[in-house]
């Protein structure tokens, strides 16, 4: 009884100990997400230009009716959504391909890791005004147009034209991101134990039976956290638009956030910003959960 | 054990969480506390009274100016001690950005530097106050900046510098192509080149290894900036003389034929839709719509002989305007030491300051008298004193309207979706220009009934 109570009185103190330690994260989460997501909803229902900020005026849910009926809206969301969409799966899985490349012991293996993984250690916006250069529609100043001239090839307009820029961001894009998830698989695939790989090759598995029943079965766990993470930096596109296109050419690049962006600092429209930031929000959440739930299910 | 290192360790971290507000608070020791306005903590403990600039960083040559200016100052007014705070830009708005949460926050320094045309958005916002009362002297600054600066009737800024705009040429590329270089440097204000002049150059000179021109593709303030003298020398301003409406203006058939003019460029391959930076200094175009401020680059850093002309004309009106505009300091409402400020202020301003303040920031000077001061010897030759006399004949400050932030965005936005346009079809739609013009005015038209229209 005495050693039960000994073990219950340890118990509180390390739970005690638990909430002390958590205070700063908690503090530092409502000071910079609670209380702003707050403030975002309150403000979201008044009149406020950001110039004007003791001219406030309660407007009820019209920056809600004003935004639904906004085509730059819908459109913002339709090009976040396809980003998404694309360059989920992209950097996935080719961050996955890669991670398979450098798991093997070879000599200048950690050669390859850094130079896969050097694209996350450079700003984005430095690699946006990179990319911006190569893709540049003139053969004599853009690099990638150039090659495609000597091989007797058209140029083409990459962010100047609505059908292509938004699928040059996306393939940039992935190639600056996948080096991140690339260093996610490659700690999965060493938590692999090597006995699951001999004791198949002994029952004759080949590689890629050997990919689909134990390399992937074991990286499920990797799998979802890279698609959720992935996911999340994917409807935060702002960077490589905001650098490169400008949200154009006719809005073909505009999302979401470059939209709230442009509303709330650009022109002033504060509590409309707030609104478009509220609604995406809960979309965001949304699509967290239900992804949460698709992967929970297998 | 255990317990106690637990527990020392969770109160070092909530101390050092509450140490980090602590600092924060020291770095900013000049910002408010509740219920106080910036100004309100400005008056230092031996009675001076502090007052503070905002300003957006420069060159070396600028900031050194400022450091040797205030140090004399400060010297000469041990009651009234100036310091300036050089923000960092980084891109076309953080300067902007940083200003507006200083409003929310009422949190604004002394004395502001603000951009032209944003004079009349923080003027009917009353971010910052009427100046007018020191400085009885206007008419010894260029009209245009003096126009810029008023809203209302009242002066609320003041700046030192101009800009201007105009077009340059490289010679070596055009005779090459068969263009008269004498011809054109031979024009005057009142003979300048006009939009068909400046097109067969552009044809003539777009080859194989470069463009025949460069209009201005910035994406952001650069295009309505330097392309608004092309819609009034055609016969419509962007937005109406009294800053209230747009409709009939920036979407009107004058304003569609000009933007065709312009789009016509890209749509023939004449211009590049997305430029490289220094298009014109990289040998990549024939011809520039450029700033003042490129006389300096390319004289620093030109390897081929280049000239400049007057800002292009309509054929039909021959109309001669010209762009203009530079960031202008101004008093804030946060600002508690008016008077104080408005002496330093008057002081800043005095053409001794504008001049040497124009050459080392290397742009023309506001003020007449200043060009007689020996530091602006230089605007009296070729090719500065062309953008002077622009300046002081044909210069037009962009349009004075609460909304300009609203209308410059779209417009800007605009415009780069109608280059895109003509750049992927390869031909100009008018419709597709009209369209685009009527969605800017009516975005403008929102804006200014939404907030400003009475």
């Amino acid at each position: 009884m005495a050693k039960t109570n000994k073990l219950s009185a340890r118990k509180k103190d390390e739970r005690a100990a638990a909430y002390i330690f958590t205070i700063p994260a908690i503090a530092l989460l409502v000071a910079f997400l609670v209380v702003p997501m707050v403030y975002t909803v309150y403000y979201s229902v008044f009149k406020y230009q950001v110039m004007r900020p003791n001219d406030i005026t309660f407007i009820g849910l019209a920056n809600y009716q004003k935004l639904f009926k906004d085509p730059e809206f819908w459109k913002a969301l339709r090009n976040t959504f396809y980003f998404t969409i694309i360059v989920v799966p992209v950097q996935c899985v080719l961050a996955l391909a890669l991670a398979l490349l450098v798991s093997k012991r070879f000599r200048g293996v950690s050669i390859f890791r850094t130079m896969y993984f050097s694209p996350q250690l450079t700003s984005m916006v430095v690699i946006s005004v990179l990319w911006t250069v190569l893709y540049n529609s003139n053969p004599n100043t853009g690099l990638i147009n150039s090659i495609l001239v000597s091989f007797g090839l058209q140029p083409i307009n990459f962010l100047t034209n609505a059908k292509t820029a938004m699928n040059a961001i996306i393939f940039m894009s992935a190639w600056q991101g996948a080096g991140y998830q690339m260093m996610i698989f490659l700690a999965g695939l060493q938590g692999i134990p090597t006995e699951q790989y001999e004791a198949s090759a002994v029952d004759g598995a080949n590689k890629w039976q050997q990919f689909w029943n134990i390399t992937i079965p074991n990286l499920k766990g990797t799998i979802k956290y890279v698609i959720m993470i992935t996911m999340i930096q994917a409807m935060k596109l702002f960077t490589q638009p905001y650098v490169m296109t400008q949200g154009g050419p006719k809005n073909a690049t505009k999302t979401m956030v470059y939209y709230i962006y442009t509303q709330g600092f650009q022109k002033g429209n504060f509590g409309y910003a707030c609104s478009v930031a509220a609604v995406f929000f809960v979309i965001v959440v949304a699509m967290s959960l239900i992804l949460q739930k698709i992967t929970n299910a297998d | 054990m255990k317990k106690v290192i637990s527990l020392l360790l969770a109160s070092a971290m909530i101390v050092g969480l509450t140490a980090c507000g602590g600092s924060n608070s020291g770095a900013t020791s000049s910002a408010p506390a509740d219920g106080q306005t910036a100004a309100q903590t400005t008056e230092a403990a031996d009675g001076a009274v502090q007052i503070t600039i905002w300003q957006p960083s420069d060159k070396e040559s600028v900031e050194n100016w400022w450091v040797d200016r205030l140090a004399e100052w400060n010297a000469e007014h041990p009651d009234i001690q100036v310091n300036r705070e050089a923000i960092d830009r980084s891109d076309s708005y953080a300067y902007d950005n940083k200003v507006a949460t200083a409003v929310t926050s009422n949190d604004l320094p002394d004395i502001l530097f603000v951009d032209g045309p944003q004079v009349s958005y923080y003027a009917a916002n009353e971010i910052i106050v009427p100046i007018s009362d020191y400085f009885p002297d206007l008419d010894d600054f260029v009209p245009s900046t003096v126009a810029q600066c008023t809203y209302n009737d009242q002066l609320y800024a003041i700046a030192a510098t101009e800009s201007s705009v105009a077009f340059y040429y490289n010679k070596d590329m055009l005779k090459e192509c068969g263009v008269d270089t004498d011809d054109l440097d031979s024009r005057t204000i009142d003979n300048p080149i006009t939009w068909s002049e400046m097109t067969a150059i552009a044809e003539k000179c777009t080859t194989a290894d470069h463009v025949g021109t460069h209009i201005v593709m910035d994406h952001g303030e650069g295009i309505p900036y330097a392309l608004e003298p092309m819609y009034i020398s055609e016969g419509k301003d962007y937005i109406s003389a009294d800053g209230t409406t747009a409709e009939g203006y920036v979407n009107s058939d004058e304003a569609v034929k000009t933007t065709a003019f312009l789009a016509n460029f890209i749509a023939k391959g004449y211009a590049n839709v997305d430029p490289i930076t220094d298009e014109f200094l990289n040998k990549a175009c024939a011809t520039m719509i450029g700033g003042s401020w490129e006389v300096a680059t390319l004289t620093a850093n030109a390897d081929f002989d280049w000239g400049v002309t007057y800002y292009p004309v309509a054929d039909d009106t021959k109309k001669a305007v010209s762009p203009c505009g530079d960031w202008s300091a101004a008093i804030t409402r946060d600002c508690e030491h008016v008077e104080e400020a408005g002496q330093f202020l008057q002081w800043l301003m005095n053409t001794e300051n504008v001049a040497s303040y124009a050459a080392a920031i290397a742009k023309p000077a506001t003020r007449t008298s200043a060009y007689e001061d020996p530091a602006m010897a230089e605007y009296k030759n070729f090719p500065l004193s062309l953008l002077v006399e622009q300046l002081q004949n044909t210069a037009v400050p962009r349009p004075r309207t609460p909304s300009y932030a609203t209308f410059s965005t779209d417009y800007a936005e605009a415009m780069t979706n109608i280059f895109a346009e003509a750049a992927s079809e390869g031909t100009v739609d008018e419709a597709y220009i009209k369209e685009l013009l009527d969605g800017v005015s009516e975005k403008f038209t929102e804006d200014y009934t939404t907030y400003y229209a009475e």
